[in-house]
């Protein structure tokens, strides 16, 4: 369905008006795609789906549901978890206490992954682990911390290339049993991870468009993975700079393997292998 | 007439189209090439590399809101889709796999044929699956050229006839007309 630009900013104005949202400093492409998406899926047109928004607040809580991207994977990009596990963590492996904050985590696969490297390398006790994003659906999943097996089969090989496999060093090999972070139930098609996982993070809902800091700490570590691609430049800005007063000194954030910090804040970083360290 | 872009999607059996292409450009070419192609999941790395053994024009794999220049080509990164911004831009995007394939064809397809009009030229190659037929229909419905690698010299035709079947397609060329086409734009 095509959605001329007229179409675009009466539906920019309705989430507006309507919520909390504010969609406009999205990047556009992206989000006309998901726009088209959603009336097809609703098989709605587009000035049934601005009136609906303008009448009902559920309305809009499902649609915004809808527009958002929520795909992840556990240890996507294995080449940036070898290098959180060998070049990141060590780092702060002498802190006495470490946080680190998922902003965005969608279904949590992220989550997991840094929960059972920090349990690989030790230092699971000290770590404080927060993990927000603005669907609460998504969230949810992130905290029943199940996935579909078959569907994911990749994740054990990234696993396997992440905790089993050392790239600096191919002689090495662990072999951690995937039974020590999740079973695999095949009959039910799941992954389920181990409550031990499950009971750490901190889930919560959180905006990064609107919305400041709102866990109240410092963080030694950032991860907002695929995100801001969806972001046009200014408002990449504002969550740069979010970001930037609530890491710690020397604290890193860690991108999307194909984002990267443009503009008047990539002065405010220094790029290190796969992290951003503040300057 | 002067076209702003070059796209060219392709899947099993591109891999030799392309880099005979890309080897056949000179430094000088007046345009950027986008390249969506097709990669097994975990390939991730190394493709780069060896397409641009013997080009004569840098390769990357872009990040998000790179910037389109004139003389050098654009890989979509392994496991995203690469959509074009009106402002000569590249957007990045997770979003669900289309045709089943993350990058999707048809989608840098259609947002390339949205920025640049007229001022495109749309190449499909050999592949197995009928991704980038609907977008080289687009780049035909916006007043681009489209050009299809001739099925006869394709690995594997799906693509390729695909293509065929949905648009009234300018050009059905071989390799080696191709780059003839290409070389006549410098």
């Amino acid at each position: 369905m095509t959605i001329t630009d007229q179409d675009y900013q009466f539906f920019l104005a309705a989430i507006k008006y309507s919520s909390k949202y504010d969609f406009s400093q999205y990047s556009e492409k992206s989000l006309k795609r998901r726009l088209g998406k959603v009336l097809s899926d609703n098989r709605i047109n587009i000035n049934i789906l601005i009136n609906k928004l303008k009448n009902s607040s559920e309305f809009v809580e499902k649609i915004v549901k809808e527009i958002t991207v929520n795909t992840t994977e556990l240890f996507r990009d294995p080449q940036v978890w070898q290098a959180i596990r060998y070049a990141i963590l060590p780092k702060l492996k002498s802190n006495s206490v470490i946080n680190i904050w998922h902003a965005g985590c969608s279904s949590g696969q992220e989550v997991y992954s840094m929960l059972i490297l920090l349990n690989e390398l030790e230092i699971f006790d000290k770590v404080k682990i927060y993990a927000t994003d603005l669907n609460s659906d998504v969230l949810d999943l992130a905290k029943i911390g199940e996935y579909k097996y078959r569907f994911n089969i990749g994740y054990l090989d990234n696993f396997d290339k992440v905790i089993k496999e050392n790239p600096y060093n191919y002689e090495e090999y662990n072999d951690v049993p995937y039974e020590k972070y999740f079973d695999i139930d095949k009959t039910n098609d799941l992954i389920r991870m181990k409550d031990f996982l499950k009971e750490k993070p901190i889930f919560k809902r959180h905006d990064l468009v609107t919305e400041n800091n709102t866990l109240y700490v410092k963080f030694d570590l950032i991860l907002c993975r695929n995100v801001i691609i969806y972001f046009n430049y200014n408002l990449q800005s504002k969550v740069f700079d979010l970001f930037h007063k609530n890491l710690y000194d020397d604290g890193c954030l860690i991108l999307g393997l194909h984002e990267t910090i443009l503009g008047s804040h990539s002065v405010k970083y220094q790029k290190k292998g796969h992290g951003y360290y503040k300057n | 007439m002067n076209y702003n872009a070059v796209i060219i999607g392709g899947s099993a059996g591109s891999f030799q189209v392309v880099t005979k292409i890309l080897n056949s450009l000179p430094k000088t070419f007046p345009m950027p090439v986008l390249l969506c192609l097709h990669r097994l999941k975990h390939v991730r790395s190394g493709f780069v590399e060896a397409l641009s053994l013997k080009s004569n024009i840098p390769i990357e794999e872009p990040f998000d809101k790179d910037k389109l220049i004139p003389g050098k080509a654009f890989l979509a990164p392994a496991n995203y889709h690469m959509y074009i911004e009106l402002a000569n831009r590249i957007a990045l995007s997770t979003e669900d796999s289309v045709n089943h394939s993350r990058p999707s064809i048809d989608l840098s397809f259609i947002t390339a044929s949205n920025a640049y009009r007229n001022k495109l030229i749309g190449i499909i190659l050999s592949g197995a699956n009928k991704d980038g037929a609907f977008g080289l229909k687009k780049v035909h419905d916006n007043g681009g050229v489209t050009i299809v690698q001739d099925p006869e010299e394709c690995e594997v035709r799906t693509m390729t006839q695909s293509a065929l079947h949905l648009t009234k397609v300018d050009y059905v060329y071989s390799t080696d007309l191709i780059i003839k086409f290409l070389l006549k734009l410098t």
